[in-house]
């Protein structure tokens, strides 16, 4: 692809660095939890703890497998999830690919991370159809682990979250009590949910609820 | 009392454990272990209830969810009140309070029996229909009538204390029953590794096993039991769910199960000592494949006064001897047509009391069974019945009869039998219900006198739902189902289970005997009850069927036949039986009712769950929430978010009023500066080679020409051409856009958009993301607008550079943003889009600078008088799916000229959307300047017109305008473009009617000039 091509398709798309130059206090969608009492000290006790991840860069991927596989091997490392329902994460699990629809890819990765990332997609997919769309403040990461945790989510969601239903590497847009989300299986011991902003403190006030009778703690790292 | 009835030996309950419960008043004693049912037997209590329609007494009949007589009121307090609890159902626990549901003010001495003593001709069947029909006003007043005096319990008066919740579970087998056949059918399915749930709605597994005579493998069943389930509970695989009832089979192998938690303990978790645990939970079971082994309920006989205390199903005397050790009486009566009936005889007669004879209706009876009957020196009377109980309060005796079943006539001499208790046996009918709750009608089987289930795709059938009741083959049947839905789910057997060994036995064949014939006629003879919940008799079911009523599902509704709690499970069959009898048909040609979802009454708290409280419905907040919060904002619903609907100041320490409120914040935007939190506006990132031709055939208006840089207000129809939404979409660069919905529209529209992509259009290039949650939306506006921005970014604001619908990148507050100059409320205005992560502090950094301008936020409310003083829509306020873009006068934002024909183009060259009087929005100024119509207010045209009025239109939005002094309205009004100026009115629900002149829609600022600055 020519230095020329990819220069066009940059200038027909607005892309935006969101994050400031001079750092300034960010909050995260479960800051007004926080607010309100429902986030918990660090280091919960209870045999269900859900721990956000917040401030991640998160960037949704359009476009035709094929086309976006190479590149986002060449520039993560990580192989698209050709397969539906796939999940795939680099070798510390910081960086990861989720399948999301037919032509649709959730990207998680460090946070600061996403506008570099789009940039250099976007130089090497040159005039490809594709699209990539930066959504990093419309959605939070909730770690989910603990003993009880497949019981909190068999209250909360409609899916399989036995090991049949739900291995490792699999993840899937799911009924979270009276919204959605995307319920992720990175590891073993752990789930992920991949929450909207705007029903976040709904999340958490129904994890709570549900988790009651095993102890639960919500934390949310402020930075 | 002191539990006269209870044996001095057996059963299954803890006679250490004495617990203490009251009845109706009364206090007695029973046993841990007893069910209600048990107790109240033990403790010689024979009228439970009062009937429904006849107020005649009645006593326990049953020891299952088929009860339908023994139904309390249950709750010791107001708040843990739960109504139409069987008894036979109802654990006992220390401290249970219940009350009979029917007979006032109480079941011995009932102030309805009147009604009752004359109920024969006073309440036939269809008594309802009937007596009801006319006048029908006055049917809220006789339902009072007979609620009161029919009683179906009553719901708590005070918030229910306890908490319930769903478990959705998932596992390749589920098994309904754990009797014999579906003990060995999840052993089996378990065994070859399915993930296995075996559920039970009893207090104990094991179904029929625990009151069985028969010997397992040389041992008791109970020992049987134990033993499976001990080793069930060992796996891994095995979820085992016991006090949970399977209540509702749904498409694709759903299943609702409810499990009891705490509710066999105490009235609430917290009384039991386990306050914060659940009461009972659903469980939503998504299975591969369903073992239903749900057995069979016994069927009484039908025969005259056949409902007096004393008077019970056979299997249940057998199941209150030996698993509670409760004799519920001294002299007994059996009267059968099959073998397995005799098995109550025996135990009766070992249990120490006296059968005075076993009444079979077949000539020549001669199973296992009934030798043994005969040879332990009980009478048997053969090719009779049980015609008729004496008593009232109580069985006094029996009057027996030779009976010919094929002419349905007595043919010999009645003879007389002292008893105090009649069991009668009729056969049984497999518990189909599960199976038929998708619709799938069953089938009856002549050869077994019952309705089997019908083929349904996923589920086995084990045992007696099938019609299997000897005990070894239905071991076998368990295994042989289990080992198939384990195949089917894709588990191969290791190896088959060894199947307990059992004694066979001989059986001589059931005859099929339903109503026992009467020495006189049906409508002649004492009641015969078909069912005992609803008091239908076997004369009602006759009479029916002589009006005329022959299909099943008639008969029902007309006699009530199934209804109520028990929904059928004692009588369905008999009625049917007689339908049959008396239409000259057969029972498969009358057909049988279907039964739907639930098998039992499910508690309200079970269905909710967690759903409820706070929890009710999710709350959506911007990532400003806060700070509104803080700032004493009033909230309003809009779709599930919490949007500031006003933001009230304190003036002289008095809160202000709503009224007052916004007319400070509409000022305040007129003449200083505003600012309103529009993050829950619909964001859409549209991107591809293709979007501007895309929009351009979503959107009514022209694309082509928009520039980067420039923003343009949208109207997107249906292909009716009505008026779907609207909103600005912002050109970001040649290939890249940025579209806003309304709040509520903001799914809806991105699945319009990808609809049309995916089904009509998939060959444009264009790609469409919601970006609703990552950007927050500020509305700065007003006068001072450009003044406070200047202070906070760095994008040249000057009105040549930034003009009226362009959009500039730059900082707000540090923070990179993208800033649109459009305006809703008519002034000069900037909506900045940030992060949302940053939104709070460039809000507050806007306040920071905003102070020395008064900077006031404002809510809905004041969006919405300030939009409409400009005559600016909202899409489904003023807009309702038949008003289109012509209607609103918007004809400039529609490209009739464009190439390709967008959607709603061709609906808008109809006839019927060019009429000239066609309901069109129009401003409406009321005379009178201090009211304020209503919105939905009809306009006509003539005040003095006699009603029905002819309704010209109606008022859409309507407020009081601090700018202007006055209310004034929008309105759709038919051909109202050709009625500026006229006057028309608006007559009230009180009777007064308001005047108001027809204007042009924009009331201030005519011009436009405000927002251009």
């Amino acid at each position: 692809m020519s230095e020329a091509g990819s220069e066009t398709n940059v200038s027909r798309v607005a892309v935006f660095d969101t994050h400031p130059v001079e750092p300034i206090d960010a909050e995260s969608p479960l800051a007004w939890s926080r607010q309100r009492g429902l986030v918990d000290a660090a280091g919960g006790s209870g045999q269900v703890r859900a721990v956000e991840r917040p401030f991640l860069g998160h960037l949704i991927l359009r476009g035709g497998a094929i086309t976006l596989d190479e590149a986002v091997r060449a520039e993560l490392g990580i192989n698209l999830p050709g397969k539906p329902l796939g999940l795939n994460l680099d070798a510390d699990g910081s960086r990861s690919v989720q399948w999301l629809s037919p032509d649709e890819w959730l990207v998680i990765v460090p946070g600061g991370e996403e506008f570099e990332l789009e940039n250099r997609l976007r130089e090497r997919l040159g005039d490809a159809h594709f699209a990539i769309v930066n959504v990093s403040g419309g959605q939070t990461l909730v770690e989910l682990s603990g003993e009880k945790a497949r019981e909190v989510l068999m209250k909360s969601v409609t899916y399989d979250v036995h090991s049949h239903g739900l291995p490792v590497g699999k993840a899937v847009g799911t009924v979270f009590a009276k919204t959605s989300v995307n319920l992720r299986r990175p590891s073993e011991d752990r789930f992920e949910l991949v929450v909207r902003r705007s029903f976040a403190d709904y999340c958490v006030r129904w994890l709570r609820d549900a988790g009651r009778e095993y102890g639960v703690s919500v934390e949310s790292p402020t930075s | 009392m002191s539990q006269n009835n209870r044996l001095s030996q057996g059963g299954r309950i803890d006679r250490s454990r004495v617990l203490t419960f009251t009845f109706n008043g009364q206090q007695y004693p029973g046993f841990a272990g007893d069910t209600l049912a048990s107790a109240l037997l033990a403790n010689g209590v024979d009228v439970v209830n009062r009937s429904f329609k006849y107020s005649r007494p009645r006593g326990i009949v049953a020891a299952g969810p088929e009860e339908p007589n023994a139904i309390v009121q249950l709750g010791a307090t107001e708040a843990a009140q739960v109504p139409n609890v069987r008894a036979t159902q109802q654990a006992l626990y220390d401290g249970l309070v219940a009350r009979s549901t029917n007979g006032w003010p109480n079941v011995q001495r009932d102030v309805m029996s009147w009604v009752g003593k004359l109920g024969g001709s006073f309440m036939p069947p269809g008594f309802y229909y009937k007596t009801f029909m006319a006048p029908a006003s006055m049917w809220m007043t006789y339902e009072k009538f007979i609620r009161k005096g029919a009683g179906l319990g009553r719901s708590p008066a005070e918030s229910d204390p306890d908490i319930y919740d769903h478990l959705n579970q998932h596992c390749e087998v589920l098994v309904i029953g754990a009797g014999p056949a579906g003990l060995t059918a999840a052993l089996t399915a378990a065994r070859a590794g399915a993930r296995v749930i075996l559920c039970d709605e009893q207090e104990e597994m094991g179904g029929s096993l625990l009151d069985s005579r028969e010997a397992l493998d040389g041992a008791s069943a109970a020992d049987w039991v134990e033993k499976t389930v001990a080793e069930l509970a060992g796996m891994e695989s095995v979820t085992l769910l016991p006090r949970t009832t399977a209540n509702g089979y749904h498409d694709h192998n759903f299943v609702t199960l409810h499990e009891r938690c705490t509710e066999h303990l105490a009235d609430t978790a917290a009384d039991a000592g386990r306050a914060g645990e659940v009461r009972s939970r659903l469980h939503r079971v998504r299975a591969e494949r369903v073992v239903l082994a749900s057995g069979s309920h016994e069927r009484p006989l039908v025969y005259a006064n056949n409902d007096v205390p004393g008077n019970m199903v056979a299997g249940a005397i057998s199941v209150y001897l030996r698993r509670y050790g409760v004799a519920p009486g001294q002299r007994l009566v059996l009267t059968t047509n099959n073998d397995h009936a005799y098995r109550t005889a025996l135990d009766w007669k070992e249990a120490g009391r006296e059968v005075v004879a076993v009444v079979d209706s077949r000539a020549n009876p001669d199973g296992d069974l009934v030798k043994q009957a005969r040879d332990s020196g009980i009478r048997v009377i053969t090719g009779s019945a049980v015609m008729e109980a004496s008593g009232s309060q109580r069985v006094s005796g029996a009057r027996v009869v030779a009976i010919d079943t094929t002419r349905f006539v007595v043919t010999g001499k009645i003879e007389e039998l002292a008893c105090d208790t009649i069991a009668s046996s009729g056969g049984y009918s497999p518990v189909i219900h599960l199976a038929s709750h998708t619709g799938k009608r069953p089938q009856w089987r002549e050869d077994l006198l019952g309705f089997v289930p019908g083929e349904v795709k996923g589920m086995h059938f084990a045992g007696g739902v099938q019609a299997v009741y000897a005990l070894d083959e239905t071991l076998a049947d368990g295994t042989r189902a289990g080992a198939e839905a384990a195949q089917a789910a894709g588990f191969e057997q290791a190896e088959a289970i060894a199947v307990p060994s059992v004694e066979t036995r001989t059986e001589s064949a059931t005859s099929a005997l339903y109503q026992v014939p009467h020495e006189k006629s049906s409508l002649r003879a004492p009641k015969q009850f078909v069912d005992l919940q609803n008091d239908v008799t076997a004369a009602g079911v006759e009479l029916a069927t002589r009006e005329g009523f022959e299909s099943i599902e008639h008969v029902k509704r007309y006699t009530a036949l199934g209804f109520g709690t028990d929904q059928g499970k004692l009588g369905n069959i008999n009625g049917m039986a007689i339908a049959a009898r008396c239409l000259h048909r057969s029972i498969p040609e009358v057909g049988t009712t279907v039964f739907r979802p639930n098998y039992t009454p499910v508690s309200f708290g079970a269905i909710v769950g967690r759903h409820c409280g706070e929890l009710f419905d999710p709350e959506r907040y911007t990532a400003l929430h806060q700070w509104h919060v803080e700032n004493g904002a009033e909230f309003e619903d809009v779709g599930h978010w919490k949007r500031p609907w006003y933001f009230p100041r304190k003036v002289n320490g008095k809160t202000e009023t709503m009224h007052d409120a916004v007319a400070r914040e509409c000022l305040a935007v007129r003449q200083g500066v505003g600012i309103l939190d529009a993050s829950t506006l619909g964001k859409i990132d549209i991107q591809g080679p293709d979007a501007r031709e895309f929009l351009g055939r979503i959107y009514t208006n022209k694309w082509a020409k928009l520039a980067p840089g420039r923003v343009r207000y949208g109207l997107m129809c249906k292909d009716d051409g009505m008026l779907m939404d609207d909103g600005t979409t912002s050109c970001l660069g040649e290939n890249h856009f940025l579209m806003t919905t309304t709040t509520g529209g903001a799914a809806s529209v991105l699945e319009w958009l990808e609809l049309w992509h995916q089904t009509e259009w998939p060959e444009l290039q264009v790609y469409f993301n919601s970006v609703t949650d990552h950007f927050a939306t500020m509305t700065v506006t007003g006068p001072e607008a450009r003044k406070l921005m200047a202070e906070v970014t760095d994008i040249d604001l000057d009105r040549e550079q930034f003009k009226f619908m362009d959009w500039k990148q730059g900082t707000v507050a540090g923070v990179p943003a993208r800033v649109f100059r459009i305006s809703f409320t008519g002034e000069l205005a900037f909506e900045i889009n940030v992060q949302a992560n940053y939104a709070l502090h460039v809000w507050k950094a806007l306040f920071a600078h905003g102070e020395k301008y008064d900077l006031t936020p404002y809510g809905t409310e004041t969006m919405h008088v300030l939009r409409a003083e400009k005559g600016l829509i909202i899409a489904g306020q003023d807009t309702d799916g038949s008003v289109t873009p012509e209607d609103l006068g918007m004809h400039w934002a529609v490209g009739y000229d464009k190439p390709f024909p967008w959607i709603g183009k061709r609906a808008l060259t109809r006839p019927d959307t060019a009429r000239e009087d066609r309901k069109q929005l129009v401003g409406l100024k009321p005379k009178d300047a201090t009211v304020v119509l209503e919105e939905g207010a009809q306009i006509v045209l003539d005040r003095e017109q006699t009603i029905p009025m002819t309704m010209m239109g109606h008022v859409t939005s309507s407020y009081y305008s601090p700018i202007l002094e006055s209310g004034f309205a929008l309105a759709v009004l038919k051909g109202g473009r050709n009625r500026m100026g006229e006057t028309v009115y608006l007559p009230m629900s009180d009777g007064t009617t308001h005047e108001a002149e027809v204007v042009n829609t924009v009331f201030f600022d005519p011009k436009w000039e405000r927002q251009n600055v």
